[in-house]
């Protein structure tokens, strides 16, 4: 490292040289040592790029300020006892935590603010025990849910696994695993249609695939606390792309309800027929290069039956996705009906 | 004694060059700018973010009191508590880096905030150990970047804290950055 002495001729000669042009500087640092003038020319060469420029606590204020929770380990919610952050998203923080009984348990936060009204939050609670009633191996448990001074908290069954958004961008899925996941993802479906509880946001970030082979689909019913979801103007970008959680869930939104009308059972298998349309072709139907893109293709598009961009996939299941996706919500199948179908050619089931 | 008149006392020490005041009065300041900085940064309704600079004023009168409030112990607080913030925030950047390496095989629902928030979390990170090799060559140097960039003081209110002239505070500001920049992007080229 230099010396003092060295450190300060490096500092007089900088501050010399910056406001020079470009030849003068050569001038002036002529007379310098090499090392020095080494020194001296590396710092005028950063100073070149901008940084920092930037309100200097924009960052680390930014920082914090999507931590706002920032539970400790050790802190407790309700009875349980927070262990490690897990995921920041949108709405809030999915924690890993302890019951009562130290069994591991996903907490998810959701940020009081971030909750429009009082009747949102007695919506949680109605949906959240709606959910609670499912009992399936194909959907993540909801164990319970309440307040704490840290905003409103869901207790879900801990899973370990990948999603299936991580599985589809590692490559598209051979057909057997396609059909198996397939017949899973439609039965976590037809058992939550028939208890009466829609998802709302079926997308592969939604599904987690457990090592064993199980599949989990998370989140049931939780997507309405988010709000309506529409395609803003101020959620896209100048370059066209959608911020935060839309880009997620757009490709999966089913025409009705981006023409704002009420979900309904055949909105979820909309969803579940894009996801599953994504596993067997290994391409997206509706993908585009900005959100108007997926919109006109949603609306408009000639889908492609699956089996054109890919061999092996038997007529019947190439019929019931294009079915699934449908534009007519009346003319797509029930959640049941697919799961029937999927599971006939499951060596699984 | 009560901490108004333990935080003023240990700042006098201080001042008067008790290194050992330093070692009391850090975890008192730390602790309270935490908790207000986590009760802060948790509101934000109206999407008005209170700035560090605001916490550490607030801390100071909560923490010495305005009815003791010499010129210097201010300017002793305000030195003592951007190393505070300082630690905080990296703190808080390196939960959330290693919460990164960790999590690789389980999944609960993310979306693309978080990639944002790593990226911010590993510069945060980056900085501060930037720092610590500037202060090795030149202290006040790495002070003037503790207070501007993790204290938020403006080149005025850092000037008045570290007793030194606003233009020595903008001289020290433009090369501490620049040599920060370069070794951020991999040292002397």
């Amino acid at each position: 490292m230099n010396s003092q002495a060295e450190w300060e001729e490096i500092e007089r000669l900088f501050h010399q040289a910056i406001d020079l042009p470009p030849n003068d500087r050569q001038e002036l640092l002529a007379s310098a040592s090499a090392p020095i003038r080494a020194e001296v020319e590396s710092l005028l060469r950063a100073d070149e790029d901008a940084f920092f420029t930037a309100p200097p606590v924009h960052l680390a204020a930014d920082l914090l300020d999507r931590e706002p929770s920032a539970l400790n380990p050790g802190q407790r919610i309700g009875t349980y006892e927070i262990d490690s952050l897990i995921s920041v998203g949108g709405m809030g923080e999915v924690y890993l935590a302890r019951d009562p009984s130290r069994t591991p348990v996903a907490l998810k936060i959701l940020r009081r603010h971030l909750i429009a009204s009082p009747q949102a939050v007695d919506r949680f609670h109605t949906e959240a025990r709606a959910a609670s009633a499912l009992h399936h191996p194909n959907i993540v448990k909801i164990c319970d849910s309440g307040e704490s001074p840290a905003g409103l908290f869901i207790a879900m069954e801990w899973v370990e696994g990948r999603t299936l958004r991580q599985l589809i961008d590692q490559g598209a899925a051979d057909l057997s695993r396609a059909t198996d996941w397939s017949a899973q993802a439609a039965r976590a479906l037809a058992v939550a249609h028939a208890a009466g509880i829609l998802h709302r946001d079926i997308k592969p970030d939604n599904v987690i695939l457990r090592e064993d082979g199980v599949l989990k689909i998370l989140d049931f019913g939780l997507a309405r606390l988010e709000g309506p979801v529409r395609l803003e103007p101020d959620s896209i970008g100048a370059s066209g792309t959608i911020s935060g959680t839309l880009s997620g869930t757009l490709l999966y939104m089913s025409p009705e309800i981006f023409r704002g009308e009420i979900a309904t059972s055949a909105s979820d298998v909309f969803s579940l027929g894009a996801l599953v349309y994504e596993l067997w072709a290994g391409r997206h139907p509706f993908a585009g290069e900005t959100p108007l893109d997926v919109y006109e293709a949603i609306e408009c598009r000639v889908i492609a039956a699956p089996s054109t961009l890919r061999a092996g996939i038997p007529p019947e299941i190439d019929a019931l996705i294009l079915r699934m996706l449908d534009r007519d919500p009346t003319h797509r199948p029930s959640a049941r009906e697919c799961c029937e179908v999927f599971s006939r050619f499951s060596v699984r089931t | 004694m009560n901490s108004e008149g333990e935080v003023t006392s240990l700042l006098t020490a201080w001042g008067k060059g008790d290194p050992n005041a330093l070692n009391e009065l850090m975890p008192l300041v730390y602790n309270e700018l935490h908790r207000m900085a986590q009760r802060a940064w948790r509101g934000i309704d109206q999407g008005n973010t209170l700035q560090p600079t605001a916490l550490i004023n607030e801390a100071y009168l909560k923490l010495a009191g305005a009815e003791n409030a010499t010129y210097q112990n201010r300017c002793h607080f305000f030195a003592v508590a951007c190393t505070a913030m300082r630690q905080i925030l990296v703190n808080h950047a390196r939960s959330r880096h290693t919460g990164k390496r960790g999590s690789g095989q389980l999944a609960v629902s993310l979306d693309d905030v978080q990639v944002a928030v790593h990226q911010e979390a590993a510069e945060v990170v980056a900085l501060h150990e930037a720092l610590e090799r500037l202060q090795a060559i030149d202290e006040r140097k790495s002070k003037v970047v503790e207070m501007r960039y993790f204290g938020g003081l403006s080149i005025e209110e850092t000037a008045e804290a570290l007793g030194v002239s606003v233009i020595t505070v903008n001289r020290d500001w433009r090369l501490a950055r620049t040599w920060l920049l370069r070794e951020m992007n991999g040292g002397p080229s």
